[in-house]
């Protein structure tokens, strides 16, 4: 057929498929839940992907985070009685990888104990945090208001604190607590004042994974960052938790040690090294976990294209499922057609025109339900990512594989009843009633 | 000058395999189809007069027999040619019309067109004069839900028109119409015959077969009698169209298949 007679073919599909609107959205309809689920699937899988993907990234791609961890066999001794166990990193640990490893370029510290900071009479259970001035770079926290803490700070173990939002709205219920001060209560050695200096904001994904094991589920908004060698000057090493009516006392001189890399690719070579430096003077006992951001994130990735082969799985099935009901109708439409079918023949309509004629109405009713559900599926996603605001990202192969998968559908389906028109029998078909 | 034969019919005989039994519905039929003359082909039921019909308007093949349209043999010609020759040589008027409904009008009228390959924008003229001719102007863009009866039945003797073919085959072309209407329709064919075109019609009804020149009575597959009825073929031809007509008919009838077309 020349170009212009399929335009003409389109243009008769057009007035076919208006004749029965209804019949033909009804039959649409599959084709249009099918590409509307695989784009908005894809486009849902993406942002949640990129979303881990970039707290992934916020640890740090050239970084290795390496948490203390209480060992199996204290875990047991220490429960129904009172015990002060002790575990997990040192400082000497911090300076010995920081000396001997290659390419490292910056460790950081932190240590963390649980408490109560007071203002007025609000009163709220906290997260102490004793780190170094650059820890803001490591956790990609965003300074909201005033500074964080400095080397000056560090050096002369001044009483300055930082707080997260979360933080200052709980205790300072709206006022500005730049300047103001928090107690911080302390059993044995008594409250400490502490004066705030400066806001910040923690990107909430990125450091929710660190504390994920803290049992009184305090969240990453309760935090109270200080100088840490004014948290060791202060409150030492040992942490108390009278939760849950025992008394339970860690000794732990770090919380957590995170080591930055130059590069992120001396990460991986360099983790045998770390194991070893780590293991030196601990006989054996297992009392630190680590942490290789990387790792997760090409893990995250594999799981991504497996996540992603697996939506591909469910959107042919559907779009199988709406090419067999658009099949239907189609073989239904040839039957109530048939006498146009033979009308067409008799006025010299060959075979193959007819078969062009039904394989195109038929292709047609596939992509136009695929731009209905690509549109859909779109605008879902622009709704979820904008309106709702949950990452939602739409992939262009998604709305090219729907599209095509859509097409290639409709001429598969579209075939068999096509032919089945075609092979009428004129004559009986003209005398069809 | 005599007037060419636009069907020769030789030995025609057309036998249904129905598995166990064979049904002969022609057996053995001769006759020739004059330009400009309008024949009407009649008989009861069971005469063959159907399977004639389907014959002669190339929907069908022949067991045995030739039949050839302006000069072609088209008894042993595939599906593909045989299209090809319905919309080139054939007009079909059918009983209960048979017009295409999503289509209006004037593009109901340009389907046969369409199916040589010619696009309704370069035929749109040519469609509309023929609206025209059967008294449509006025309703050019609609739909034949739209339209009545008589209506319907002119727009699809328009449509017979418009490939400029060798012959209308009518089918009971007043079988649905009232009296009235099918007069009306039945004029426009007279009129069409004294412009010189070749009609063949099929009709149970006496009335309608006495408006052709010539009638054809088949019974039991054969032609039982074959009678004039009018004036001799091309006898009083119409002074006005008779040269040009002529001469573009000549040209028309050199119209042969495209020998690549036969495979």
């Amino acid at each position: 057929m020349l170009g212009f007679s399929v335009l003409r073919v389109i243009q008769v599909g057009f007035k076919s498929l208006h004749l029965h609107k209804l019949r033909s959205a009804l039959t649409m309809l599959g084709m249009v839940i099918g590409v509307w689920a695989v784009i908005t699937l894809v486009a849902i899988g993406e942002g949640a992907s990129q979303d881990a993907q970039e707290a992934i990234k916020r640890l740090g791609a050239q970084n290795v985070l390496i948490r203390s961890i209480k060992p199996l066999d204290q875990k047991t001794q220490s429960q129904g009685f009172s015990f002060t166990s002790e575990f997990g990193l040192k400082n000497a640990d911090a300076s010995r990888i920081r000396n001997t490893i290659p390419g490292v370029k910056r460790v950081l510290p932190i240590l963390q104990q649980r408490k109560t900071a007071v203002h007025g009479r609000s009163e709220v259970d906290c997260q102490i945090i004793g780190t170094f001035p650059y820890y803001p770079e490591f956790t990609q926290a965003r300074i909201v208001a005033g500074r964080f803490l400095t080397e000056s700070d560090e050096r002369e173990k001044t009483w300055a604190c930082v707080l997260t939002i979360g933080m200052a709205e709980r205790l300072f219920a709206g006022q500005n607590p730049l300047k103001e001060t928090v107690v911080i209560r302390e059993e044995r050695e008594g409250s400490k004042v502490f004066r705030v200096v400066g806001l910040i904001e923690e990107r909430s994904t990125a450091d929710k994974m660190p504390q994920d094991e803290d049992p009184s589920g305090k969240t990453i908004e309760d935090n109270i960052y200080i100088p840490l060698a004014t948290m060791k000057g202060i409150f030492g090493t040992l942490d108390v938790d009278r939760s849950a009516g025992n008394y339970k006392a860690e000794r732990v001189e770090l919380s957590e040690i995170r080591v930055e890399f130059n590069d992120a690719d001396q990460v991986l070579s360099s983790l045998p090294l770390i194991r070893d430096s780590l293991n030196k003077g601990r006989d054996g006992v297992k009392d630190y976990e680590i942490r290789v951001p990387l790792n997760e994130l090409n893990a995250l990735k594999q799981q991504k294209e497996r996540d992603t082969r697996m939506l591909l799985y469910i959107a042919c099935i559907s779009l199988l499922v709406g090419g067999i009901g658009i099949m239907n109708i189609m073989l239904a439409t040839v039957t109530e057609r048939t006498r146009e079918i033979g009308v067409r023949r008799a006025l010299g309509a060959t075979q193959n025109d007819i078969i062009v004629q039904f394989l195109i109405e038929t292709i047609m009713l596939c992509l136009l339900g695929g731009v209905v559900g690509v549109l859909g599926g779109w605008g879902f996603a622009e709704f979820r990512h904008h309106i709702l605001e949950i990452t939602t990202i739409v992939k262009e192969w998604s709305i090219i594989v729907a599209f095509g998968l859509s097409g290639m559908v409709g001429i598969f389906f579209g075939l068999y009843p096509a032919i089945r028109a075609a092979n009428l029998d004129p004559i009986e078909a003209l005398r069809h009633a | 000058m005599s007037a060419r034969p636009i069907i020769e019919i030789k030995g025609l005989t057309k036998v249904y395999d129905l598995g166990q039994v064979k049904v002969p519905a022609l057996r053995g039929i001769d006759f020739k189809v004059l330009e400009g003359s309008y024949t009407a082909i009649m008989g009861p039921s069971g005469s063959g007069k159907s399977t004639l019909l389907n014959i002669l308007g190339c929907l069908d093949r022949p067991t045995d027999g030739s039949y050839l349209i302006g000069g072609d043999d088209v008894s042993t010609m595939s599906d593909r040619q045989l299209s090809r020759i319905r919309g080139e040589r054939i007009g079909f008027i059918f009983q209960s019309y048979n017009l295409i409904q999503q289509l209006d009008v004037i593009e109901n009228i340009h389907v046969p067109l369409f199916y040589q390959g010619k696009d309704i924008d370069e035929y749109r003229n040519h469609c509309e004069k023929l609206a025209e001719l059967v008294g449509l102007s006025d309703r050019m863009d609609h739909r034949p839900m739209q339209l009545s009866g008589g209506q319907q039945q002119r727009v699809a003797v328009a449509r017979s028109l418009v490939n400029e073919p060798l012959m209308l085959l009518a089918d009971e072309p007043t079988g649905n119409l009232d009296s009235q209407t099918g007069e009306d329709i039945l004029e426009m064919l007279d009129k069409l015959h004294g412009e010189g075109r070749t009609i063949v019609m099929v009709t149970h009804d006496d009335e309608v077969a006495e408006r052709a020149e010539r009638v054809i009575h088949l019974k039991d597959g054969l032609i039982d009698r074959d009678i004039c009825v009018g004036k001799p073929v091309m006898a009083t031809p119409v002074k006005a169209n008779e040269a040009d007509e002529g001469e573009s008919k000549k040209v028309r009838f050199r119209v042969k298949l495209n020998r690549e077309e036969k495979d």
